[in-house]
């Protein structure tokens, strides 16, 4: 695990530095005032939100487990990992499930918008800036209908320590 | 042991066959030249596994081969002989013998005792010829002018057999011999390759003969068996005839090799000629021992009536080392080749092999009753039925809400599906379940021997063989078993004598026992031997460095007997000390999530009670609810659940709550601050306390309140999240919720405050330390 992290954070900065990696097909959610987007191929179903079990000692936005099928699925409130938007959960909450190589995970979010196809011309570079997001997990930003689109990594973002969703790999 | 054995036969039938299968099969891939010692050794098991599993079901017939059988495999396998073709011929021999009487306890077709005999016959002087190294098979040919009464005698008095490996074994190293090779058909290619192989032994002069098939002269220093196995790289060893020409050096050899040669050409012709007379077809009187001979040596045509042709590629595969100066003798083996119809040249292994098992499974059609199935499509099956059962459990608790009088068809189906998914989920389980007797029915005779070995008498029994577990268990129970029935005859059981001096009779009894308790399996071997000594183990805990006290229960200084290098045994005997120790036997049962546990009384004997869940995959809890969530406690870690009074909760320094509970004191792990669960119950007189008891320390676990009892299906949260302390895992709950899996020795770990029962935390942690820094031999056992 540790060494595709590794890899996975060479390629990212690769990728920073050059675009055209980041064009595909985006599906785009919102939290808070934000719009995000994320590749599409790691999109596995969208789902409403069920009742969850809830984990001991794990933070907070890890809401816990639900069964997806017979499969233990934990879920992450993103809303309440970056304090965006408010936190309820009703009949129009989303979770997306979403398959990380081979690895389920739900996440929270305000709502699910569109899945639009971006093209390399469209998505420029993040600046360096202090966010709740490391800018590592920002592949870049689209601008779409006068809307900026945050374009996120999430497969670097759900296997990164601070979402504490994976044991930490032994070196 | 009162237990009807004939329900297993089935089952014995079933693995014996599929151990015979696979012995043949490593039988048959095995190189002669250099063969693998894993290889030996797993022929070797496959037949002390039935020879054991025989001597349990009393099938004396397939103990006595097979022990024979092991002998000589025994030999080889320590290098105390080389393996020679006639060895592999001998145990495919064997096997077939082995297949028939199988065949003729399951199916009653006959056995044939004559065969049965010249076999063992053959094994034991195969066995008792030990330190030949050389491979020549005392094998001859003797001939007639037909081709059906070509006869091949083996001198079965063990004395002409060895008078002719005398004779062959004073060839000396470096003398010359002349070999005849008559090869079956072959390509032109072939024959060259070979040629030009041959020729690194020595002198070759090929000549094709009108049939179109080779034959080589060779002259050489090497043996028959250096010949045999670099033809072998192009042609089957069966096909292969070799005839010693003339050995060209030293006259004692010829000497010594011709008056056999003459003395078995005199003695036979009469006898074939007889034949000859008798029968044209040449099933006469010498035919029964004949064919029975071909029988043992190429058994796989064995069950048939042998077809002309067949009967004539096993002769011509025993030619293979005839060891004849008969120049009329090699005409006729090369005539008898020409007829042979059988033998194309181009007959690979493979071909061979498929036809041998067909031939061994067209008597026996009753092999259909079972299947073999991939354990992971078991598994995949157990996994969609638990679903199943999910998903009906869902459906069934969403019917229960509609109104009873409008939907009873409904309603009444549903309660259909109930009973037909119940009995579903219950023959996939029992799908993986095999009886313990797998497992005892290898003890009897260890025990025995061991017995015997340490002067000691021991009376062994079995109770509850017929108790199933699952079959993933079963294999990994055997060896840490063993070692524990091991263990109680060699330190358990006294000498006679000292059992006298103690007023116990001479015999000692040890006692396999398997019986189902709750959710588990409970496994104990009892013995009533001199018991464990609380104080001689605390004096070799001490002096072995291990933090003890005067104050610790019974079942703590017992189980000092886990730790890595520790030993009560005064003296280290051959039979302990085999490798593993009890710290590896307590591994291994942990990793079966079992417990394992030690009653003794000095002087009266000791128990080791191994509890293991009945499957990996399902597991027997105790559903308790705290605050609005579920969590399911493995039963058989529960000993007792109980409401306290008030009077019963005892603190230390205002803290470290305890309960009092039949004069003792244990301290109680509330799951809700563990957990930091918010629940109205915080007071441990309002909720439950459940009293668990793993790895010897017992703890009280206050929960809200007592759910239910129910199996669960085990599912790992680690799958897609990470592995969350205090929980060993997740299920999936009837109505579709997920639940989590407390595991009990982590809370009764994460429950323990550093400054609370200080001697049990460093113990364990010492036994770390002790596993790294000794450097002692693990001479306990």
């Amino acid at each position: 695990m540790s060494t595709d992290i590794a890899t996975n954070s060479a390629n990212l900065k690769t990728s920073n530095a050059n675009v055209k990696v980041a064009a595909g097909e985006y599906l785009t959610f919102v939290l808070g005032n934000e719009q995000y987007g994320l590749e599409i191929l790691k999109v596995q179903e969208i789902r409403g939100y069920d009742a969850v079990t809830q984990i001991a000692n794990t933070p907070d936005f890890i809401k816990g487990v639900v069964n997806l099928r017979g499969k233990i699925v934990p879920i992450v409130d993103l809303r309440i990992k970056f304090h965006l938007g408010e936190v309820e959960y009703n009949e129009f909450t989303v979770v997306i499930i979403l398959n990380l190589n081979g690895r389920v995970v739900g996440i929270v979010v305000d709502g699910v918008s569109d899945v639009m196809a971006l093209k390399e011309e469209q998505i420029r570079d993040v600046p360096s800036l202090v966010t709740n997001i490391d800018t590592k997990y920002i592949v870049g930003l689209a601008t779409v209908e006068q809307q900026m689109l945050i374009l996120v990594d999430i497969e670097q973002l759900m296997n990164s320590q601070e979402m504490a969703l994976i044991d930490v790999a032994v070196h | 042991m009162t237990i009807d054995m004939s329900q297993f036969y089935e089952v014995f039938f079933d693995e014996a066959e599929e151990l015979l299968a696979e012995a043949e099969r490593l039988l048959l891939s095995i190189d002669m030249e250099n063969p693998d010692t894993e290889d030996l050794n797993a022929i070797f098991r496959a037949a002390h596994s039935i020879k054991g599993g025989a001597a349990t079901f009393g099938f004396m017939d397939m103990t006595e081969i097979t022990h024979v059988l092991e002998n000589l495999l025994d030999k080889i396998r320590k290098n105390e002989m080389a393996l020679t073709a006639e060895h592999v011929d001998a145990f495919l021999a064997a096997k077939d013998v082995l297949k028939m009487e199988l065949d003729g306890h399951r199916l009653t077709t006959p056995v044939d005792q004559e065969q049965v005999a010249d076999v063992k016959m053959m094994l034991k002087s195969l066995s008792e010829a030990g330190g030949v190294v050389i491979s020549p098979a005392p094998l001859a040919v003797v001939s007639e002018s037909k081709p059906a009464p070509v006869k091949e005698v083996k001198q079965s008095e063990p004395k002409s057999e060895s008078a002719q490996l005398d004779a062959i074994s004073v060839l000396p190293a470096d003398g010359l011999s002349r070999f005849n090779i008559f090869l079956p058909e072959i390509t032109e290619k072939d024959a060259a390759n070979l040629k030009e192989e041959l020729g690194l032994l020595g002198e070759v002069i090929a000549s094709k003969q009108e049939n179109g098939r080779y034959v080589f002269k060779l002259t050489t220093d090497s043996t028959q068996a250096d010949i045999v196995s670099i033809c072998s790289f192009i042609v089957e060893p069966e096909d292969l005839v070799i005839t010693l020409a003339i050995s060209l050096s030293t006259p004692v050899s010829k000497t010594a090799d011709e008056p056999t040669a003459t003395g078995k050409v005199d003695s036979k012709p009469s006898a074939d000629s007889k034949v000859a007379i008798h029968e044209e077809v040449g099933y006469g009187l010498f035919e029964d021992g004949g064919k029975e001979k071909e029988e043992e040596g190429y058994g796989f045509f064995a069950p048939f009536q042998p077809h002309p042709d067949a009967v004539q590629t096993a002769l011509i595969g025993d030619d293979t080392v005839a060891t004849e100066a008969n120049s009329g003798k090699i005409e006729v083996v090369a005539e008898v080749k020409a007829e042979t119809v059988a033998t194309t040249p181009s007959e690979t292994p493979e071909k061979k092999n498929l036809g041998r098992r067909e031939s061994d499974k067209a008597p026996a059609n009753a092999e259909t009753s079972s299947i073999r199935v991939g354990v992971e499509k078991v598994d995949q099956l157990i996994n969609l039925v638990g679903e199943l059962v999910i998903t009906q459990a869902m459906i069934e608790q969403r019917i229960s809400m509609l109104d009873p009088v409008q939907h009873e068809p409904l309603i009444n189906s549903v309660g259909q599906l109930t009973r037909n998914t119940r009995d579903l989920q219950e023959s996939v389980m029992s799908i993986r379940m095999m009886p313990m007797d797998f497992v005892f029915s290898r003890f009897p005779r260890m025990v025995r021997d061991l017995a015997a070995k340490l002067g000691k008498k021991v009376e062994f029994v079995t109770v509850g063989a017929a108790t199933e577990l699952d079959k993933g268990l079963i294999e990994r129970i055997v060896d840490p078993l063993t070692h524990l029935v091991r263990n109680s005859v060699d330190h358990g059981v006294e000498t006679p004598d000292k059992r006298k001096a103690a007023g116990k009779s001479e015999t000692g009894v040890l006692t396999l026992s398997a019986t189902h308790k709750g959710g588990s399996i409970v496994i104990e071997v009892t013995d009533d031997g001199a018991g464990l000594n609380r104080d001689k183990l605390l004096a070799k805990a001490k002096a072995n460095g291990l933090a003890v006290s005067e104050n610790m229960t019974d079942s703590e200084v017992y189980s000092l007997i886990f730790a890595p290098g520790f030993s009560t045994a005064e003296v280290v005997t051959d039979v302990s000390g085999r490798g593993v120790g009890m710290d590896v036997v307590k591994r291994n049962i942990a990793a079966m999530n079992g417990v394992v546990e030690i009653r003794s009384a000095l002087g009266y004997g000791t128990t080791i009670s191994i509890s293991l869940p009945l499957t990996l995959a399902i597991l027997d809890g105790m559903s308790v609810s705290l605050g609005n969530s579920l969590y399911v406690v493995p039963l058989n870690l529960i000993v007792e659940t109980l409401q306290p009074r008030a009077e019963d909760i005892k603190t230390v320094t205002g803290e470290g709550y305890m309960v009092h509970v039949r004069g003792e004191y244990l301290p109680i792990i509330a799951l809700h601050s563990l957990f930091n669960q918010r629940t109205n119950i915080t007071n441990p007189t309002e909720g439950v306390l459940v009293l668990l008891e793993a790895d010897g320390k017992k703890s009280a676990l206050f929960v809200d309140r007592l759910v239910g009892q129910q199996q669960v299906v085990i599912k790992s949260l680690e799958t897609n999240f990470k592995k969350v302390p205090g929980v060993s895992g997740a299920t999936i709950m009837g109505d579709g919720s997920v639940a989590l899996i407390l595991d009990v020795p982590a809370l009764i770990q994460m429950g323990q405050t550093p400054n609370f029962l200080t001697g049990s935390i460093p113990f364990s942690n010492h036994n770390t330390q002790f596993i790294q820094n000794q450097a002692m031999p693990k001479e306990l056992s």
